[in-house]
């Protein structure tokens, strides 16, 4: 029985921290009406120096349109095995596309910024349409895209 | 003696009712109309496959609304699937990522191990 006790204790133990350390984070991207075909979009993060750090989601399921996302394409040479598990497909003119996410709670406040890169067919592409520090602070105030994104925010 | 012929009798009788499926198995038909049992059931595992062809190709030629609702919003054009577009990576593009739910995020340090990702487009 003790050794049971002493068991469940170092497994909640192990567990308690891992589950403060990330959160559920809920990002919406509200599109403009720009009337041309499905959008794809690539959120990824870079760290302080402006590193690419990772990626969070990508809209859209073709590889081959990926080159269109210059700055994403750029950065992880279009190497899908980076979105394998968090991607969907791509977001039509007008929609609101909402993802929720467990993210790690050390991307907040340590000089993390999240990129969103957007392509249309046969419409221009826009490599950092989006770009908002990750803060604490910075959740549930939306910010604007450049050309297809009509605003951006966060939710934690 | 009337014993014995019965004997034959019965063996006649019983060889014939396995020996004429056995021998008419053997035979090819010579007409349509002159099958035995077993050529009928030959003829069905001959018969060609029939394959059904649905009509997607042209419900995405039209591009409109009701097929990017049929998709959930998804305005990819499914029917650029088997193209292999020079100016695009054509063939030799990288796979199609797997999409959420399928397989785990990938591990970059940037998400946690608990839920799996959401998404809804609306």
């Amino acid at each position: 029985m003790k050794s049971v006790l002493a068991a469940l204790a170092l497994t909640t133990a192990l567990t308690l921290p891992h589950l403060a350390m990330a959160r559920p984070v809920t990002m919406t991207a509200q599109l403009n009406d720009y009337g041309g075909d499905g959008a794809y979009l690539s959120l990824y993060v870079t760290d302080a120096s402006g590193a690419y750090a990772g990626s969070l989601w990508m809209a859209g399921g073709k590889s081959r349109y990926y080159r269109h996302l210059t700055d994403w394409y750029r950065a992880t040479g279009g190497d899908t095995a980076q979105i394998n598990g968090i991607s969907g497909a791509s977001v039509g003119s007008g929609r609101t596309l909402e993802i929720t996410l467990d993210l790690a709670d050390a991307l907040f406040d340590a000089g993390y910024t999240l990129h969103i890169d957007a392509a249309v067919e046969n419409m221009r592409e826009s490599p950092n349409e989006v770009a908002v520090p990750l803060t604490r602070a910075g959740a549930d105030k939306p910010v604007p895209g450049r050309r297809y994104v009509a605003s951006f925010a966060y939710r934690m | 003696m009337r014993t014995i012929f019965t004997i034959l009798a019965a063996s006649t009788a019983l060889a014939a009712g396995i020996a004429m499926p056995a021998w008419s198995a053997m035979r090819t038909p010579a007409a349509a109309d002159a099958r035995t049992v077993t050529a009928a059931f030959a003829a069905k595992r001959n018969a060609p496959t029939v394959i059904l062809v649905g009509d997607r190709e042209d419900d995405d030629r039209r591009g409109d609304a009701r097929s990017a609702t049929r998709n959930g919003g998804n305005d990819d054009d499914e029917a650029d699937d088997d193209d292999c577009k020079g100016d695009d990576g054509g063939c030799n593009a990288a796979a199609n990522p797997a999409p959420a739910g399928t397989v785990a995020p990938p591990t970059n340090g940037l998400f946690g191990t608990g839920a799996p990702p959401k998404v809804q487009v609306k």
